[in-house]
């Protein structure tokens, strides 16, 4: 127990020192404040039914919720792997603590930093807390425990994420992906079928229960919205309580086995090659591969930009076997969305299933692309090869073309892949293809705007982990922050305002043009167009402006 | 191989960062096919002049050339001129040595025929061909240094950088990389290589600059260079036989300055002195040695090595920098 001490206050004495938790705790107090704020009772008249005291705890809530979803997994993912990175890992293992008191250690002082972000939000709670309504015990309380079980899972995710990568970077990018992945998609499936009885629609009612979300509606008494069948007879809190606990459990002793020197003694192919082995190997890998990896290339083709050969070249899944993978799992995930989409069709309407598309592809684009941009530079700058690409002939021109168009090529192979959804709404309802022209722009110009975001920040920091993190926060402020604006139309946004907002968000245009619910009375189209437009050239301009002077002598 | 074309022209290179003066007033010459070892202690400005010299970094005042062209002004022709080897290798995942190669051929616009074969040219160079198809983070420290060293040659650059290439290496990689360097200057290549392995840079190198506290401490020759900056000399005095040897260095003792080191070896029948005395006082030393009827056979100066030049002007250094600190003490406590 000693051991584990001694790691905890290490961790949490260096958690606390740096100026990015301090931002953190800032930004959280503030925007907790301005909910506040912004809900608190304009009028001299106080309702005695506490009515809008709940109301501004469950706005609250869910900031909280949003704000541990966003915050907590960049703290565990990246803590291993800075660890194993600078060395400091072989020094622990090493020691006379144990696996477990490290492990121990490291996530308790992650929860200790989880309390002082819940400690930054009692100030709105308490505010919420006089407006009447709640109990302590029944509301304030619970709510606490619950945000730190739900925190706990997503150390352990962290933690275990980081027993998996090699750079903080893709630790990062995992993290945030296995976290939305267990909290905001187990929602989709349900919503695709929604009511169903079928054995797929109750699986993915069960689906949903893993959510955290579900399980907090139920707690706020707003009930399962969208919730139906399975959702209707079974408690969410239990079921995502029993669920967390477990995960908790299985996920520290899967990361307490996986901390030891394995971890340091990571060997690489030594360097396979295709070439060198015989005639039936090479053709047994052409037909399994279609395009081997293992085989010796021919060079850099002329005409093309050698930047973005790299580019392709040193991302993970960016050579041609991983792109022809991605490609055909989403054109997988497009036939099931087609499926749905023709399922659905009669309870909801094309609409709705286009909405949902359209949320599921944002989704997608959001996640990815900071992990495609936000290393652009700073992952250059960090590994050292900047200045190797500043010492060629190479014009700063030249480097962000290739760079900007790895990521463009990409995405587009995405989008592209999800396409056949869009024909089969076509196909029930002709309609609407003006409509969903307008949503392919939409997604477009959402997918220039992401990677536009994501670039720039690159080349204002010298860490990929720290890039990354703004950038899924940049991105989070478009396409969420702007949502929340929505949600709030009634009061205290006007109409004029949320318009305006939602101009800023072309995902919100593209749920406009398709008339989704919600969003069919607002005029976004053409004006978000300009306003993405018009950023993302902004953008291109400073991150050009930004790439001169990074390849300029200092 | 070398000649008297001066390649790399550095004339009164300064470089401030705020009040913090990185390199004040430096200047040199190099000819073609020579390889200058630049040495200094950490902060001295090597790494700042080696930027200025690659176009990574602009002087505050003064200028470098490399082949002429000026490496503020005609970074595109600088470029081609230089192969620069940093000391942090800067490596991509997932890349093979011979893509990794490939990419920065092709960055430095060689048709895709052409970069093959000379993909292989310098594989072959630096003794790396085995290792083509391995990728680079895999690679051990010392095998990273030659692939280093083989992209710095796919340009075919007139001069090479290299910036502590020696850094980290085991003795036989270090054997090897000597191996190298040396092969590279007798084509004809003009270097530059800093490393803080003195002894290392002794045997490769024909000229020597030691930097310190920004300002060049001395060039030239090995020899110059320790001349210049060795505040002692040593001095070996070889006796016929050793029995008259300790009385000989109790006549020594009192000749000499009072921290002059003796040490008697009645084994060599060697006395050896190191000494700050000058040509004449040694002189007048021997001269009493044989007056007093001791058997001498030689006496010689040994000469000093680059390490003890490295020291001394590290001192000079250190030395200045307290002055200057002392000077700016009394101005701030009175402001205080």
């Amino acid at each position: 127990m000693n051991g584990c001490l001694i790691i905890v206050e290490r961790e949490l004495l260096a958690l606390l020192r740096s100026g990015r938790t301090l931002v953190i705790l800032l930004a959280v107090s503030i925007a907790f404040s301005v909910i506040v704020f912004l809900k608190w009772p304009s009028s001299g008249i106080v309702d005695l039914d506490g009515a809008k005291g709940r109301e501004v705890f469950a706005w609250l809530t869910y900031a909280m919720l949003a704000a541990a979803i966003l915050i907590v997994p960049v703290f565990p993912s990246t803590s291993l792997v800075t660890e194993v990175r600078r060395r400091t890992l072989e020094l622990l293992l090493n020691s006379p603590l144990s696996r477990t008191s490290i492990y121990l250690g490291k996530a308790l002082a992650m929860l200790g930093f989880v309390m002082l972000l819940l400690f930054a939000t009692l100030p709105a709670l308490t505010c919420c807390y006089l407006m009447g309504g709640l109990s302590f015990t029944e509301d304030v309380l619970k709510l606490y425990l619950f945000l730190t079980l739900v925190s706990l899972q997503l150390i352990v995710i962290g933690l275990l994420v980081g027993t998996y990568c090699r750079s903080t970077e893709s630790a990062l990018r995992w993290s945030y992906g296995v976290t939305f992945a267990m909290t905001i998609v187990p929602w989709f499936p349900d919503a695709l079928f929604p009511g169903g009885t079928s054995p797929i629609a109750k699986g993915c009612q069960l689906l949903k229960l893993i959510s955290p979300i579900p399980a907090l509606m139920k707690m706020l008494n707003q009930g399962s919205v969208g919730g139906s069948g399975l959702m209707e007879s079974r408690d969410p809190v239990l079921w995502y309580v029993g669920f967390a606990t477990l995960f908790i459990v299985v996920g520290s002793v899967v990361c307490i086995l996986r901390l030891s020197h394995s971890l340091l003694d990571r060997s690489r192919s030594q360097g396979f090659i295709t070439d060198d082995q015989d005639q039936w190997v090479r053709a047994s890998r052409r037909v399994l591969f279609l395009v081997d990896p293992q085989r010796r290339s021919a060079g850099i083709p002329p005409f093309v930009n050698p930047v973005m050969v790299k580019e392709f070249q040193c991302r993970q899944f960016g050579r041609m076997h991983w792109l022809l993978r991605l490609v055909a799992g989403c054109a997988v995930l497009s036939l099931l969305l087609t499926l749905a989409s023709a399922q659905g069709t009669e309870s909801r309407g094309v609409e709705y299933t286009g909405a949902l598309i359209i949320v599921l592809q944002v989704a997608l684009i959001v996640l990815l692309t900071p992990g495609l941009a936000s290393g652009m530079i700073a992952g250059e700058m960090e590994g050292g090869s900047w200045n190797l690409l500043r010492v060629t002939p190479l014009t700063p021109g030249r480097i962000l073309r290739g760079k900007l168009i790895s990521v463009v090529l990409t995405l587009a192979l995405l989008l592209c892949a999800t396409l056949p959804g869009y024909a089969v709404i076509m196909l029930i309802k002709p309609t609407l293809q003006q409509q969903v022209v307008q949503v392919l722009i939409c997604l477009i110009l959402a997918a220039v705007l992401s990677m536009l975001v994501s670039a720039t920040v690159s080349s204002f920091f010298r860490k990929t982990a720290v890039a990354t993190t703004v950038s899924y926060g940049c991105l989070v402020a478009i396409f969420g922050g702007t949502m929340l604006i929505w949600m709030n139309r009634e009061a205290p946004f006007g109409f004029g305002f949320v318009q305006q907002a939602l101009r800023l968000n072309p995902m919100a245009a593209a749920l406009n043009a398709m008339q989704a619910s919600g969003f069919e009375s607002y005029d976004l189209i053409p004006s978000s167009w300009w306003i993405t437009g018009i950023t993302s050239i902004v953008l291109l301009v400073i991150l050009y402006f930004q790439t001169l002077r990074l390849t300029r002598p200092d | 191989m070398q000649n008297q074309v001066p390649v790399v022209e550095i004339h009164e290179l300064s470089k401030h960062y705020g009040e913090f003066v990185a390199l004040d007033n430096l200047s040199l010459t190099l000819n073609r096919g020579s390889i200058l070892g630049f040495i200094g202690p950490n902060g001295a400005g090597k790494t700042t002049t080696i930027r200025i010299l690659v176009g990574l970094s602009r002087p505050t005042s003064g200028y470098a050339r490399i082949g002429g062209a000026d490496c503020v002004r005609e970074q595109t022709k600088v470029r081609r001129l230089v192969g620069y080897m940093p000391d942090k290798f800067g490596s991509y995942d997932n890349m093979r040595v011979r893509e990794y190669l490939d990419f920065f051929g092709a960055a430095f616009g060689i048709s895709r025929r052409e970069r093959q074969k000379r993909v292989a040219e310098v594989l072959e160079l630096t003794n790396a061909t085995w290792m083509q198809d391995r990728y680079v983070e895999s690679l051990s420290h010392g095998m990273q240094q030659r692939v280093g060293i083989a992209r710095t040659l796919l340009h075919n650059p007139e001069v090479l950088i290299l910036d502590e290439p020696a850094n980290g290496l085991d003795p036989e990689a270090r054997i090897e990389m000597r191996t190298i360097l040396l092969r590279l200057a007798a084509e004809g290549r003009t270097l530059i290589v800093t490393s803080h392995i003195l002894p290392e840079l002794a045997r490769i190198c024909d000229r020597i600059a030691i930097v310190a506290g920004g300002k060049l401490r001395a060039v030239g020759t090995l020899q110059e260079v320790t001349r210049e900056l060795s505040q002692r000399r040593t001095i070996e005095i070889q006796f016929l036989n050793s029995a008259t040897i300790a009385a000989a260095a109790g006549r020594l003792r009192p000749m000499l300055e009072h921290d002059a080191e003796i040490t008697v070896s009645e084994t060599e029948s060697i006395i050896r002195c190191r000494t700050a005395a000058n040509d004449e006082k040694l002189t007048e030393l021997l001269r009493h040695l044989i007056s007093s009827g001791d058997l001498v056979s030689q006496f010689r100066e040994v000469a000093g090595d680059l390490e003890e030049a490295f020291v001394s002007a590290a001192r000079e250094a250190e030395a200045e920098r307290t002055e200057k600190a002392a000077a700016k003490a009394p101005v701030a406590e009175v402001a205080r």
